[in-house]
């Protein structure tokens, strides 16, 4: 039986480990699987800022150091 | 007719070049890659095989069995075009190397033999003796226990090896006695009838891929996760 020949295992075995350690788990690990396209939430997040809730008069353009 | 039979199963080497290695990268160069939605049919094609695959193999594992999930996937896909392209006339099927399968099988079942003894020392050790036996049979069950485990291995690669060299000497065989019997009597059509319906069972190769990863996924489960 020509399977018994163990002149030739050295190589299959060595190239049958390359081809499945490492060349098809790259090949398979580069396909990417997006998720399914959603609506994007439009509605803008109200934040609350309590530094700007009045306008002072110290951000007028002429009360600001000359520079 | 010995010779002629076992002739192509003989490691293919072309005037002392192995050209064996190039034929088993083959099925790896026909795995495409693209960063786009939308791909074509013969990537959507295998993107969709790889998530069915993906979906119905790693769905009984904990999270540490899911961490394998790339290896078998690979395997199987591995395998099943191995085979497959091994049922076009005058091909070599490297899986019927019996030193192909030992490769494979060997280290990914050790894989899973130690993972189980690093993880869960105890209840791997548990697995050589079933409950409720009785003590006078207690070490005869010990010894047969580690036999079946060790025979793991052999058993996935020679079942592997074993299944499809059968098929390919049957196809060979049916073939042949098809061609010289047509020159003798007609009622050959029925014979020839047979071989497409040893093609088609033989198509179910694929199936063994099936059995060879379930068998390992199934020892990989037992290891890891009872």
């Amino acid at each position: 039986m020509p399977q018994l020949d163990t002149s030739t295992w050295f190589t299959t075995v060595l190239t049958s480990t390359i081809t499945l350690f490492i060349l098809i788990q790259l090949k398979i690990s580069l396909q990417n699987f997006p998720n399914k396209p959603s609506n994007k939430y439009l509605k803008t997040l109200k934040l609350s800022n309590p530094w700007e809730l009045k306008w002072t008069k110290i951000f007028s353009p002429l009360s600001l150091p000359l520079q | 007719m010995n010779e002629n039979l076992f002739a192509s199963f003989i490691t293919p080497t072309m005037m002392g070049l192995p050209v064996v290695i190039i034929i088993i990268m083959l099925p790896s160069m026909m795995l495409t890659s693209s960063n786009r939605l939308l791909s074509n049919r013969f990537h959507t094609f295998q993107q969709w095989v790889v998530k069915m695959i993906t979906k119905q193999m790693m769905s009984i594992h904990s999270p540490k069995g899911q961490t394998w999930c790339l290896m078998l996937v690979s395997l199987i896909i591995f395998i099943g075009s191995t085979n497959l392209l091994g049922l076009l006339p005058h091909t070599f099927t490297p899986t019927t190397q019996l030193s192909m399968n030992l490769g494979m099988a060997i280290p990914l079942w050790a894989g899973t033999v130690f993972l189980g003894f690093r993880h869960k020392m105890k209840s791997t050790l548990a697995h050589f003796l079933p409950q409720g036996t009785p003590i006078p049979l207690i070490p005869m069950l010990i010894i047969i226990e580690t036999i079946s485990l060790f025979i793991q291995p052999m058993a996935l690669a020679v079942r592997l090896t074993a299944n499809i060299t059968a098929g390919h000497l049957l196809m060979h065989l049916i073939g042949g006695a098809t061609l010289v019997l047509t020159s003798i009597s007609p009622p050959t059509a029925m014979i020839t009838f047979i071989i497409l319906v040893l093609l088609t069972i033989l198509e179910f190769a694929v199936a063994l891929i099936q059995a060879y990863v379930f068998t390992l996924l199934v020892s990989l489960y037992l290891h890891d996760n009872t």
